[in-house]
């Protein structure tokens, strides 16, 4: 364990670490755009340089840590450095963060502020390039905003394998291009790059002018797109900047999906399913109980659906794969006993969709299968002959299988064909909802919390479990 | 004459690059002399002795080079002959590649076995022709008289050679991108440490040098370092290749012995400045050397211009160097101005776009200066490409980026007149001329 000095400071560093792994470990922040920690150090955008005693400057992400050495990250030199290199970067960049989807939390914005703050000096023309450039149906790229890190070239190399863009012609003429075989829209990690971009350049076309990045705040939860369970940030409107009068519903809207880093899940990255969690999330609530296909009040519903169980002879539960630890738990302790439990895969893969990768994606598409198969076991849902009552938990249930003469209650969010035919409909809280924990498939369990409150007229369905089964009725 | 030879020690016909002919001249006997009667540390260290400094530019010992590579060490090693020959002015390996190709393949080989090397590689640049059917004329007659394939001479020593061609990128003849570009990538530099012999091709310990580098080795092996030492200065052994062009009467390669007079060589061997014009400046070894005055030449050296001579040093202490032997003379009446124009085209248009300070930069200089011209410069602009020049100093992933803004710097320096001049009256003070011609 070489010992350096950076400003003065002495830090621990590992023998294999360069100069930017050990300050970033020790809290100090040198600035950098095109190092990144999950990707190769290509050492291009020169702005880490940092001064070394007795040998001058040099960029910290190539410099190996050597015991003893002395780095400064601020002396003169590399201060001047710094600001000469910001200039150069910004030279032919449009600066157009009032339009940028990028402006708020952009390196280059930021470094500019803090390093340089001073106005171009350059009076001549700036070097057009493309802008809008489609990368993919989810992808736009600003070449002029580009600052050739080449981050999002590596990503694709490096992590998503699909090799996907590059960077064509030399100079200040150099562009960041998708490779002519259409592989960057076939990549299922594509959207990642736009996180990777230090700057505007890569925006997503979901995201496109919806929303500044300061009126929106991040709560921290877990995709349900499959098993893996990565976590993400959710972002949605800040509390204060909540819109009063016009377009309210964007209030509880997801305005974007964001990885959110867990080195023992999904690393730095994410899929493109889960950044498009509102598609799943935003479609048709139930937010209305109804019994016998007429709308009732949720005390009624639940009452009905309680006389149901009681007086079912054969009852069968389709337990929810989307269901958290706690309302699978809830489930079991009040439920369990008296309803044959099933463990029912609300999604199955969709058309065209990744089945499974050497990454991240997995074959399952439920969220806490693990969970709720430990809980209810592995086996199939069937109904044995005679059974009178299906208590249905959550979606991806076809009516059709239901048993003659059987009753449906089904406890759900969203409309399909099961809640169509339902005797009984109690619609529940989504993930989004609530707070809870899902078990993903290597046993990781990674909480969720609330970003929106529940609608009214939507209870949560741990809550109706108890209901159900009689206890604490009134 | 320009002193002792050790490369155009013969006369060219056409078919003095043969291999036949090269035997008659006492070809490969240095590699048999080697494999026979050397070990590879032996050769090495005769390479050290002999001092030979390498010919692409830097005038780095290319024994300090070799000796990082341990030939026992277990891993391939690979030996890469860097014919990439695009510094502007610079046309010397050429003439190697023409005329004497089984030099450089002796030479390679020799290198080879004294690196531990299995294969080897020409990278040869893509705009050359000839050089490159010669190039591979001589490979195919070298390996159908023996000297590569497997057992060699019957020594037991393996050796393979491949010839790349290049697809015409001036940074492809930095040593590292041009080992990106044999390895199928884009041709971009990468950053040290670790050096190329240490992990080069392939991730394997490589030695790139220069083409006229390596020819020397058969000389050096066959003759002795002892002998090699004698050519020379004793601080620069050897001879180098001076490819001229610009204003002077005999353009052409020439052969010239370290420590020669500089003006001597201009005067008698190449005929002197065109159109008998005054001598304004010298681009003393491809246009990313720093320029030299007429008027440098005789401030600089102890005397006056007879005893500036051509060696390292010598050109080091003046302010430039030697670099790649491209000399580019230019005489009075041309318009410095258009002259860095030129330049800075090219390196706006050649540089590889990776790293910050040369992508931006060179662009940058170049609008500046044609702005310049075209009668819109600033009196701050001159700062300005100071500055942005010194924004490229050490800040750059390869030499090239320095290189660039050195030779913008010395052009600024040494003529900071005619630019002003330029800004101040909105013209050119010679009408942007770049030509000698007697009506010029």
């Amino acid at each position: 364990m070489p010992t350096i000095y950076i400003d003065g400071r002495p830090v621990e560093a590992a023998e294999d670490q360069t100069v930017m792994q050990a300050a970033r470990a020790a809290g100090v922040e040198i600035p950098h755009f095109c190092w990144h920690p999950a990707l190769s150090v290509p050492g291009n955008c020169r702005i880490c340089m940092v001064e070394v005693e007795g040998k001058g400057t040099d960029i910290a992400c190539n410099m190996p840590v050597k015991a003893g050495m002395k780095v400064f990250t601020n002396s003169d030199e590399v201060v001047a450095h710094r600001k000469a290199i910001l200039q150069l970067t910004l030279l032919n960049h449009p600066v157009d963060c009032g339009i940028c989807d990028k402006a708020g939390e952009c390196t280059l914005q930021d470094y500019h502020y803090r390093y340089n703050g001073e106005p171009s000096v350059s009076v001549d023309a700036k070097v057009p390039a493309t802008k809008f450039n489609e990368l993919s149906d989810r992808i736009v790229l600003d070449n002029e905003r580009c600052i050739l890190c080449s981050r999002c070239v590596r990503f694709t190399r490096e992590v998503s394998g699909s090799n996907g863009l590059g960077i064509e012609h030399r100079a200040d003429h150099s562009r960041v291009q998708p490779s002519s075989d259409g592989a960057f829209r076939g990549d299922p990690y594509s959207d990642n790059v736009v996180d990777l971009c230090p700057v505007g350049a890569l925006l997503s076309r979901r995201f496109l002018y919806r929303s500044r990045v300061w009126y929106l705040e991040p709560t921290p939860s877990v995709c349900p797109g499959c098993e893996r369970g990565c976590t993400i940030n959710v972002w949605h409107r800040l509390e204060d900047w909540k819109l009063k009068s016009v377009a309210t519903k964007e209030n509880s809207r997801i305005a974007r999906v964001t990885p959110l880093e867990n080195p023992a899940v999904n690393g730095p990255w994410i899929c493109n399913k889960g950044r498009d969690l509102a598609d799943l999330f935003e479609r048709p609530r139930t937010t209305q109980a109804k019994v016998g296909g007429r709308p009732a009040e949720i005390d009624e519903a639940v009452a009905a659906a309680r006389r149901l169980i009681a007086t079912a002879t054969r009852p069968v539960a389709l337990v929810s794969s989307w269901g958290s630890n706690e309302e699978l738990e809830a489930f079991a302790r009040h439920l369990g006993g008296r309803l044959a439990c099933f463990v029912k895969a609300d999604h199955r893969p969709r058309e065209g969709e990744v089945l499974e990768d050497g990454l991240l994606i997995k074959a399952g598409k439920n969220p806490n299968s693990r969970r709720a198969r430990e809980l209810f076991g592995d086996a199939a849902p069937s109904f044995a002959p005679g059974t009178d009552l299906v208590l249905c938990w959550g979606e991806g249930f076809d009516p059709a299988l239901l048993p003659a003469g059987a009753k449906l209650i089904v406890i759900g969010s969203f409309f399909d064909a099961a809640t169509d035919r339902a005797d009984v409909l109690l619609p529940a809280s989504t993930q989004l909802e609530r707070d809870g924990h899902y078990t993903n498939f290597e046993g990781v369990v990674s909480a969720f919390a609330a970003c929106f409150p529940r609608p009214a007229g939507v209870a949560d369905a741990e809550a109706l479990f108890g209901l159900l089964a009689g206890e604490d009725a009134t | 004459m320009t002193g002792r030879k050790v490369l155009m020690d013969f006369e060219v016909t056409p078919t003095s690059h043969t291999l036949e002919a090269y035997l008659a001249r006492g070809g490969y006997q240095a590699l048999a002399k080697a494999l026979r009667g050397m070990k590879p540390g032996e050769v090495t260290q005769e390479i050290v002795d002999s001092g030979l400094q390498g010919r692409g530019g830097a005038a780095f010992p290319a024994g300090r080079k070799w000796q990082v590579i341990d030939p026992h060490d277990g891993q391939p090693h690979y030996l890469v002959a860097n014919a990439d020959e695009g510094e502007p002015g610079t046309f010397k390996d050429r003439w190697v590649l023409e005329h004497s190709p089984h030099t450089l393949l002796e030479s390679m080989l020799i290198a080879s076995y004294a690196l531990g090397v299995r294969h080897s590689f020409i990278y040869i640049r893509g705009e050359f022709d000839l050089p490159w059917r010669r190039v591979s004329a001589a490979i195919e007659e070298a390996y159908a008289a023996g000297y590569f394939g497997e057992n060699i001479l019957g020594t037991g020593f393996s050796c393979d050679i491949f010839v790349f061609r290049g697809a015409g990128a001036y940074v492809c003849g930095e040593a590292s991108s041009l080992l990106a570009s044999i390895e199928g990538s884009r041709g971009y530099p990468r950053n040290r440490p670790p050096r190329l012999t240490v992990k080069g091709l392939f991730q394997r310990p490589t030695v790139v040098n220069n083409v006229e580098t390596l020819s020397n080795l058969a000389w050096i092996i066959g003759h002795g370092a002892a002998a090699f030492r004698q050519i020379g200065t004793p601080k620069s052994p050897g001879t180098r290749l001076i490819s001229v062009s610009g204003h002077i009467a005999r353009p052409g390669v020439y052969e010239v012995e370290l420590g020669y007079s500089w003006a001597k060589f201009l005067h008698d061997e190449c005929g002197g400045v065109s159109c008998d014009r005054e001598l304004k400046a010298v681009i003393p070894g491809g246009i990313s050397s720093q320029v030299l005055t007429g008027r440098d030449a005789k401030v600089l050296t102890p005397h006056d211009v007879e005893t500036m001579i051509l060696d390292h040093d010598a050109l080091w202490q003046a302010g430039s160097s030697l670099g790649s032997g491209g000399m580019i003379v230019i005489a009075e009446g041309t318009c410095m101005v258009s002259l860095l124009r030129v330049m800075l085209r090219f390196y706006h248009h050649e540089s590889c776009g990776q790293c910050t300070p040369c992508r931006e930069g060179m662009g940058w200089l170049h609008r500046i200066v044609d702005r310049i011209l075209a009668g819109k410069g600033r009196p701050e602009d001159i700062d300005l490409m100071y500055r942005i020049s010194k924004a490229n100093d050490g800040t750059t992933i390869c030499g090239l980026g320095d290189a660039a803004g050195y030779a913008t710097v010395a052009m600024l320096d040494r003529f900071r007149d005619e630019f002003d001049w330029c800004v101040e009256h909105k013209r050119s003070k010679y009408d942007g001329n770049l030509e000698c011609r007697p009506s010029t």
